[in-house]
């Protein structure tokens, strides 16, 4: 290679534009929808007993829905943050832009948080009429509120309530898709970017989103069981597991059709695309994502689903694949919402992510944004037993 | 309190109602007067920014003043760029025709930063033949110079070539083209 080509080849390569050398959607942003995925997961999980009538599913369909509201009080967190001016986040309610998907966010989110929070109330009212009882001071006041000071329990109001919450659990499904599927859509709306640009986003999001909901639900009560010392639902647990193997199934093949589609088509920037999956995401895409989160639980599933394994075996199996799962979509969110910054606008080159421990969107801040829902959930928990069984110990 | 079979619903309705109508009026009151007057924004903030003070002048207020200064830059290389890319605002240094502060002038170290700004080959982006492009401290051996030396002790900053010029019409060099 003389002189002149070398010289040729360095400048034609990683040539990233000065304004692309930051990436400004950080870690909150992966975060963000990691955070509402869970929720719109979890909720879809009690819709299934609430609305389909999947009977199994009864002993997690009280506590999947305070999951998915612990989550959702958590949802803006990871955005405040992000925000440099957090103060002015009322500004999308104060002049509302319907011509802007991102602006709905206030919106989609405050609907979606008073139809959750009714279900809740409605679901759990015999419940809190019988604490409100029990209880004294505080405690008391607090039912009292939750109940709207009404203790009537007469066949006639548990007949309303019942019609109430199949009402509220049926709109709350496309609430859910709508609240995480727009989050698909806001990145897949973004023509310029060529990673984020498909008509699939919305529904590989959507699909990712049931995985991880499903996921964290079966961890956490498979976690929470074994630490009280309680026997965990076997039946509710394989039907979860199944469910869970069903989303899982369609999230990976839509993940996988969106880069065969890429790379059969040859679209704008392919070769952009091509050379970011095997080149800085290479680990975190390949290896982690698609082969060690995706793959090995795949044949972990099939194994638990197909096949006669025995209980106590099944739980640790279902624990570890919904931990692989809960990290898999974790994967998924960063090679998105980080990976698809990577890419320079001139298609030819890529900047550098580099997370930091102790920023204001650094690590630290993760982590603990991450554990702040589990701490809404022990708060909420102290309010609204998660479990049938113990009221009808009590 | 006595409750009927559906007095919680009614509550729950009328909470509701109260919330859509306190948020319908917060709303109305914290929303900005004229917003939506021209389009999704506030129609006032064109007039505020219209109203703002200018703080860049570009070079005619400069050069009446500085005429040492203008008569090397007008006839210089340099004599595209703006006064204030290299010194600051005009506003930081004339208020009112009254001198109200001194505009930095670059020294020694500072003087390279600020060349590099530009003339950096690293900037990939800066066309070539329009800015001329160096790599530090290659620059500084081609030219057989000590690495220390700073750009301003062989280029004029406000007319580059001029004491090269200079040099080479005194030493009668001629460029071997």
């Amino acid at each position: 290679m003389n002189a002149a080509h070398e010289n040729a080849i360095t400048i034609l390569t990683n040539y990233v534009f000065p304004n692309d050398l930051h990436v400004h959607w950080s870690m909150m942003i992966a975060l963000y929808p990691y955070i509402t995925g869970i929720v719109a997961g979890a909720f879809i999980v009690s819709s299934l007993y609430h609305v389909f009538g999947v009977k199994s599913l009864k002993p997690i369909s009280r506590f999947s829905l305070l999951f998915a509201l612990a989550f959702l009080t958590c949802a803006t967190l990871p955005l405040l943050f992000h925000l440099g001016r957090p103060e002015r986040n009322f500004n999308i309610m104060l002049t509302p832009n319907p011509s802007s998907a991102m602006a709905g966010f206030g919106y989609i989110y405050m609907l979606y948080g008073v139809v959750l929070l009714l279900e809740v109330l409605f679901i759990y009212r015999p419940t809190l009429v019988y604490l409100r009882k029990k209880s004294q001071g505080l405690m008391e006041m607090i039912y009292r509120a939750l109940t709207f000071d009404s203790t009537n329990l007469s066949p006639e109001s548990l007949e309303l309530d019942r019609k109430i919450i199949s009402f509220l659990a049926a709109i709350g499904i496309p609430m859910a898709c709508v609240l995480h599927g727009y989050v698909g859509f806001i990145f897949g709306g973004i023509k310029a970017n060529p990673t984020w640009a498909t008509p699939l986003m919305p529904v590989i999001f959507l699909l990712s989103a049931c995985v991880s909901g499903v996921a964290g639900i079966i961890l956490v009560y498979i976690l929470i069981k074994t630490f009280t010392n309680k026997p965990a639902d076997t039946d509710c647990v394989r039907t979860c597991t199944n469910y869970l193997a069903g989303f899982f199934i369609l999230d990976f093949v839509f993940e996988m059709l969106e880069v065969l589609s890429h790379s059969y088509l040859r679209t704008a920037h392919y070769h952009a695309v091509d050379e970011l999956l095997n080149g800085p995401l290479y680990n975190s895409f390949w290896i982690g994502q698609v082969g060690i989160l995706s793959v090995i639980p795949l044949i972990l599933l099939g194994w638990l689903c197909l096949t006669r394994v025995n209980d106590t075996l099944f739980k640790i199996g279902a624990s570890l694949v919904s931990f692989m799962l809960l990290l898999q979509v974790v994967f998924m969110r960063w090679n998105v919402v980080i990976g698809g910054q990577l890419i320079s606008k001139s298609a030819r080159g890529f900047t550098v992510f580099h997370p930091e421990w102790f920023d204001k969107e650094g690590i630290l801040t993760a982590i603990v944004l991450m554990c702040a829902p589990l701490v809404v959930l022990f708060v909420i928990s102290r309010i609204f037993p998660f479990w049938m069984e113990e009221m009808d110990e009590g | 309190m006595k409750s009927s079979y559906n007095s919680h619903v009614k509550r729950i309705i009328l909470g509701l109602v109260i919330f859509a109508v306190v948020g319908f009026i917060g709303k109305e009151i914290s929303s900005p007067k004229s917003f939506g007057v021209y389009g999704h924004y506030r129609a006032d903030a064109i007039q505020e920014e219209a109203d703002r003070d200018m703080r860049h002048k570009t070079n005619t207020p400069c050069l009446p003043c500085h005429t040492h200064e203008a008569g090397l830059h007008k006839n210089g290389l340099h004599k595209t760029i703006s006064c204030e890319f290299c010194h600051g605002p005009m506003a930081d240094h004339i208020t009112s025709g009254i001198k109200t502060g001194e505009l930095p002038v670059k020294k020694g170290e500072e003087i390279r930063v600020l060349c590099l700004r530009c003339h950096n080959r690293a900037i990939h982006a800066r066309p070539g033949d329009v800015i001329k492009t160096v790599v530090m401290p290659d620059h500084l051996r081609d030219k057989k110079v000590k690495e220390t030396h700073t750009c301003n002790q062989c280029h004029h900053v406000h007319a580059p070539y001029n004491y090269i010029d200079q040099a080479k019409q005194a030493l009668s060099i001629k460029e071997a083209s």
